[in-house]
C-alpha cells in the first residue's frame, strides 16, 4: 500500500547483482583460461604507470571522482529514506462549492483515525478478531483505508471478512460517501498469544 | 468510485513484497564502499596519510592479484559470482507472500495462509471430535494437506472430517483456490 517505487528496489538489486557476477565470474574465468590470463596481465602490468602518469597530467580527477562518490552517496540515501511512505493522516477532505452533499463557506476534513475508531468499535465485540489496525493511505491521488484483522486462531477467514464487510458498510453509511478499503487478514503475535476460538 | 484497477493494485501489492530489504541492503553496502574510496581519493590528493589503502596502492595490488595463486583467485572470483546469483534471483523472482486474495466486492480482501491453516484445523478437530493440537495443516499455494492424529483406542471418522474440511474449502473465494487433502496418521496418539 505503500508508495514505495518496486520497480527500483528491484532495479537497483539487478544491477549489482548484474555487477558482481560480471566482475566474480571474469576473475574466475581469466584466471583459469591462459588466454585470457596472459592478455589480462598485460594489462594489469601497464595499469599501474598509466594511472600515475594520468593523475600527475590531470591532478583534478580524484577530487571529480570523490565529488561523483558524494553524489551516489546522496542518491542512494534518498533512495533508502524514501521506502514505505504514503501513509496520510486524512482520509477524506471536502471543498466548498454550491452542489449537493457540499459544505457550504468552508471544508470539511474527515481524519482516518475517525474511521479507525468507528471500525474498530464496531467490530470490538466480534471474538474472532483479536486485534484491529486501520490505516490510511495516499495511493494515486486517492485516500484508501487498510484494515489490518488479527484473527484469534481457529476463526473462520470467511466469517471474519463478512463481519468486517458489514462494519464497512455501517461506516459508509455513516461517512456518507464510499472509500476504498482494502482488508488485510493476518494471524501475527497477537494471534498466538490470544486464546483459540472456542465456538465455531 | 472505487475502482477494480484499484484494488488489483493494491492487493497485489500486499500480496508480493516489495523487496525493500535487499535494496535497502545493497543501498547500505553502495554506500559505506562509495564513502571508504571518496575519502580514501580526498586524503591521496591532499597527500594525507591513507585510512585504510592508498589508491595508487589498491590499484598495484589489483593488477598484481593476478599473478597470485591461481586457486585463491578462482575461489575469491566464484564467491562474487555467486552473491551476484543470488541478488539477481532475488530482483526477478515474483517474490510472493504466503497470502492470497479474496473476491472484489465493496471492499478486497488478503488473507494469510496462517489464518487459512488455523481455521482448517480447528474444523477438521470439530468434525473429527480431536484436540486441535493433534491436527497438522499445511497451506501450500495450491492444496492445503490436513494431517489428523487420532486419539488412541478411539475410532476417528475420517469421512466426516473430509466432509467438513472440503465443506469449509467450498466456502472460500480465493485465488489461487485450494483443494483440501485429509489423512490419518499411522499411529494414535496416548492421553488425548
Amino acid at each position: 500500500m505503500t508508495s514505495t517505487n518496486r520497480f527500483l528496489n528491484r532495479l537497483l538489486v539487478l544491477v549489482a547483482g548484474l555487477a558482481l557476477l560480471a566482475v566474480g565470474g571474469a576473475i574466475a574465468v581469466g584466471v583459469l583460461l591462459p588466454d585470457a590470463r596472459d592478455a589480462v596481465s598485460g594489462v594489469a602490468s601497464d595499469a599501474p604507470s598509466a594511472v600515475s602518469s594520468t593523475l600527475s597530467s590531470a591532478p583534478w580527477i580524484p577530487w571529480a571522482a570523490a565529488v561523483a562518490c558524494l553524489l551516489l552517496i546522496v542518491l542512494l540515501l534518498w533512495f533508502a529514506l524514501r521506502q514505505g511512505h504514503g501513509r496520510t493522516g486524512t482520509l477524506l477532505r471536502v471543498d466548498a462549492s454550491p452542489g449537493r452533499g457540499t459544505p457550504t463557506g468552508g471544508s470539511v476534513t474527515v481524519d482516518a483515525k475517525v474511521a479507525e475508531q468507528v471500525l474498530t468499535d464496531a467490530l470490538s465485540r466480534v471474538p474472532a478478531i483479536v486485534a484491529l489496525d486501520v490505516t490510511a493511505f495516499r495511493v494515486r491521488r486517492q485516500n484508501v483505508l487498510r484494515v489490518t484483522a488479527h484473527t484469534r486462531r481457529g476463526a473462520s477467514p470467511v466469517a471474519v471478512r463478512s463481519e468486517i464487510d458489514r462494519a464497512v458498510a455501517h461506516w459508509d453509511a455513516v461517512l456518507g460517501r464510499e472509500t476504498p478499503v482494502v482488508i488485510q487478514i493476518v494471524a501475527g503475535l497477537r494471534t498466538r498469544v490470544a486464546k483459540a476460538a472456542r465456538v465455531a | 468510485m472505487t475502482t477494480p484497477a484499484l484494488y488489483r493494485r493494491l492487493v497485489r501489492r500486499e500480496t508480493h513484497s516489495s523487496r525493500a530489504g535487499a535494496a535497502i541492503a545493497v543501498a547500505v553496502v553502495l554506500m559505506l564502499l562509495l564513502a571508504w574510496v571518496g575519502t580514501e581519493l580526498v586524503l591521496s590528493a591532499l597527500g594525507q596519510p591513507a585510512l585504510l589503502v592508498a589508491p595508487t596502492d589498491a590499484v598495484n595490488a589489483l593488477a598484481g592479484a593476478v599473478a597470485a595463486p591461481a586457486g585463491i583467485v578462482v575461489a575469491i572470483g566464484a564467491v562474487v559470482a555467486v552473491i551476484g546469483l543470488v541478488l539477481v534471483v532475488v530482483a526477478l523472482t515474483p517474490a510472493r507472500r504466503d497470502r492470497r486474495r479474496s473476491g472484489l466486492d465493496r471492499t478486497a480482501a488478503v488473507v494469510d495462509d496462517r489464518v487459512i491453516a488455523t481455521s482448517l484445523a480447528r474444523t477438521a478437530a470439530y468434525a473429527g471430535d480431536v484436540d486441535p493440537e493433534q491436527v497438522h495443516v499445511t497451506v501450500a499455494r495450491r492444496r492445503a494437506s490436513v494431517v489428523v492424529t487420532p486419539s488412541s483406542g478411539r475410532r476417528t471418522d475420517l469421512a466426516a472430517i473430509r466432509s467438513a474440511v472440503d465443506a469449509e474449502v467450498a466456502d472460500y473465494d480465493f485465488t489461487p483456490a485450494l483443494r483440501a487433502n485429509v489423512r490419518l496418521t499411522e499411529n494414535g496418539t496416548v492421553g488425548a
